[in-house]
């Protein structure tokens, strides 16, 4: 703990002139990070995950010298999408590309104006992200306006020679009837351990359409915590794919909320791990509210000694009417020593519902694997097309061609390199 | 063209065949007639290389070569093809991909050039009217959302892309109404040629008038006990197994 005390001192330091509420806030948020102190195996939503290596490393948190010199190519770029990048934690305007009706606000205009987007729960990532939040940025979609082209949001882990951290926070807020999608973006490759806490509050107003994709690419030694909250209005519609590859550690905490009738929900995600990798991701999505819809499809394909766990949870409140929620969660086991967790659940306290939930864990099938060789497709093809084939369904969920076919890229070069080195 | 001698086997330690000897010919269709669990789809198993299936002795040679020693894929670039009883539905990847990977592993392996979307499509379109199959089946999911009998008409359409020189036909009859039957039929059928050979596995006499074999093979206890032409199937028809079990 005490690198996280002597971190949180020296970014006091660092902004001696920051507003005193939101000081105030972040003293608040330590206090409570503090006593709840780093999840162990006892903590009973997080008893899978081991985050005993967060203490093995003294994270720096990235000051304005770690940036390095930029890259003559952006990694990860998608063709056709706006643009806003950081890189180690520090933003790159003269590098953005923002589309005319959006507002990027500063971290502390948008505290004064949501206080209580900054409130916390039993979450210690989401308080130590309050405490430090250090880069990110709130980004307004004003009502009305439609956003052509996906707003890609490129979070550049790079070249550093020590343990970095970072608490990137993000608001993303569309306007009633507003029309966008949104790529965030995490890339991180050293040898280096780095720490990413991010946090991501959504919200989604009356009648707006939001596609949030959200994209993680690292490799063995990164530890990477994120809290998504999203919270629908009146007949608002959000999609989202997380894709998730590699990180030594990697915990997501999903919570989606209700605030209006007739909202839907559509959640996918797709996560590939490999070597001793981790993957865990939590979903809680509350049914407050009449006429409102979910679908959750959450895959993981994990090979070598990897492990993950899905822990998906659908409350449905008392008196809520004409709930329709699902929830389905298949994992792909690749090899004998790969290990899924995997707990659906569901808690209705209401009649008026359809609910629907179910997990599966499971091997490449051995009459699909006969079926393409006896056509004379080899082994090694054909597993990585019926792999292929187990991804398909949530590449497809993703609706922008550009986006969709980036992914595509990146699970079948993963499939290559984790067939050839296993 | 297919040379099976005194072949013994079986499956997860139970052994089915009892030492089938059977040579079929360049052009040749043979039939294998019997009951459930007479060793039929086990022999088909065999010769197409299911894991599991253990080979306890006997051989199988194909074209002079040994065929149990090869992997199925190798088997099935050699030539080698099974209309499977059950043909397995494999999500998310697409028919026409799939054909298309499959007709690309033999044409490399014979040292051709591979064949690019365009000209797959025209090619493939061809064959989808010849068993009467509608285009939508080349955008699903192999096999996926397919009845019984398009599932068989899906086989059929892949002998007939990939051309094999020995087709095992395994239960291919079975779900079929009579009209899905003669179609499949006259798809074998149109395929046959002098150097194609043909093993057609079923219970019934049904699927033998259409196709015409030139020697039928009664299986019982995985072994063949009668020999014959096309009176042989109809006496079967007539009579049933049991005049011939000793």
């Amino acid at each position: 703990m005490t690198q996280f005390k002597q971190q949180f001192d020296a970014l006091l330091d660092y902004w001696p002139d920051e507003d005193s509420d939101l000081r105030a806030v972040r003293n608040n948020a330590f206090d409570r990070f503090n006593e709840l102190g780093i999840p162990n195996k006892k903590w009973e939503e997080w008893q899978f995950t081991d985050f005993s290596n967060l203490n093995k490393s003294n994270f720096r948190l990235s000051w304005a010298e770690d940036l390095p010199n930029l890259p003559d190519k952006i990694p990860g770029r998608i063709p056709n999408t706006h643009l806003i990048l950081m890189i180690n934690g520090h933003y790159q305007s003269q590098l953005s590309d923002l589309p005319n009706g959006i507002t990027v606000s500063t971290g502390v205009d948008h505290f004064n104006a949501n206080p209580e987007d900054y409130h916390m729960n039993g979450n210690p990532f989401l308080a130590l992200n309050t405490s430090m939040m250090n880069s990110g940025v709130p980004i307004i979609v004003e009502p009305n306006v439609v956003i052509e082209k996906p707003i890609q949001i490129i979070y550049l882990m790079t070249d550093f020679s020590e343990p970095l951290m970072n608490h990137p926070r993000f608001h993303f807020e569309m306007g009633a009837n507003a029309q966008a999608t949104i790529v965030e973006h995490y890339i991180g490759h050293s040898n280096i351990p780095h720490f990413v806490n991010s946090v991501s509050k959504v919200k989604v107003g009356d009648n707006a359409h939001l596609s949030h994709i959200r994209i993680l690419e690292t490799d063995d030694h990164a530890i990477y915590t994120a809290s998504t909250d999203y919270s629908l209005s009146k007949d608002a519609r959000l999609t989202t794919t997380s894709l998730s590859f590699g990180g030594h550690t990697f915990r997501h905490d999903i919570k989606l909320s209700f605030n209006g009738p007739g909202a839907e929900a559509t959640l996918n995600g797709l996560s590939l791990t490999e070597n001793a990798q981790h993957h865990d991701q939590h979903v809680v999505v509350d049914h407050g509210n009449d006429a409102c819809q979910s679908h959750q499809l959450f895959k993981y394909i994990l090979s070598d000694k990897s492990s993950g766990v899905f822990n998906g949870k659908v409350v449905v409140r008392e008196h809520t009417k004409q709930t329709n929620a699902d929830q389905s969660n298949k994992n792909l086991l690749l090899s004998p020593t790969a290990l899924m967790n995997a707990n659906p659940q569901l808690e209705i306290y209401a009649e008026d519902v359809k609910c629907a939930h179910g997990s599966t864990t499971g091997q490449i099938d051995p009459e699909a694997l006969f079926y393409l060789r006896s056509r004379g497709i080899s082994k090694q093809k054909a597993i990585e097309l019926i792999i292929g084939g187990f991804a398909k369904e949530i590449i497809d969920s993703v609706d922008n061609d550009d986006v969709k076919s980036y992914i595509n890229d990146h699970v079948t070069d993963w499939l290559e390199g984790t067939m050839h080195h296993g | 063209m297919l040379k099976i001698e005194n072949l013994h086997a079986g499956v997860d330690g139970k052994q089915i065949l009892n030492g089938i000897s059977l040579t079929v010919n360049p052009g040749e269709l043979h039939a294998i007639m019997g009951r459930n669990g007479s060793g039929k789809s086990t022999l088909a198993n065999v010769i197409t290389g299911r894991d599991n299936y253990e080979v306890t002795s006997g051989s199988v040679t194909y074209n002079g070569i040994d065929l149990l020693d090869m992997s199925p894929e190798d088997r099935a670039l050699s030539g080698v093809f099974m209309s499977f009883q059950y043909p397995v539905v494999i999500p998310g990847v697409n028919n026409t991909y799939f054909l298309r990977a499959a007709l690309n592993a033999k044409l490399k392996h014979q040292g051709l050039k591979e064949i690019n979307a365009a000209d797959f499509m025209r090619l493939i379109r061809e064959k989808l009217k010849l068993v009467n199959m509608d285009e939508k089946y080349l955008s699903r999911a192999v096999n996926d959302g397919f009845s019984g009998g398009e599932k068989k008409r899906n086989e059929i359409l892949q002998m007939l892309t990939l051309e094999p020189a020995l087709s095992i036909l395994d239960e291919t009859d079975s779900g079929l109404d009579i009209d899905a039957l003669k179609i499949v039929a006259e798809g074998v059928n149109n395929f046959r040629n002098s150097e194609r050979s043909f093993v057609a596995i079923t219970h019934y006499q049904r699927l033998l008038d259409y196709m015409k074999p030139d020697h039928i093979h009664v299986l019982i206890d995985g072994k063949i006990v009668k020999s014959g032409d096309m009176t042989l199937a109809h006496q079967l028809e007539e009579k049933g197994y049991s005049w011939l079990e000793s």
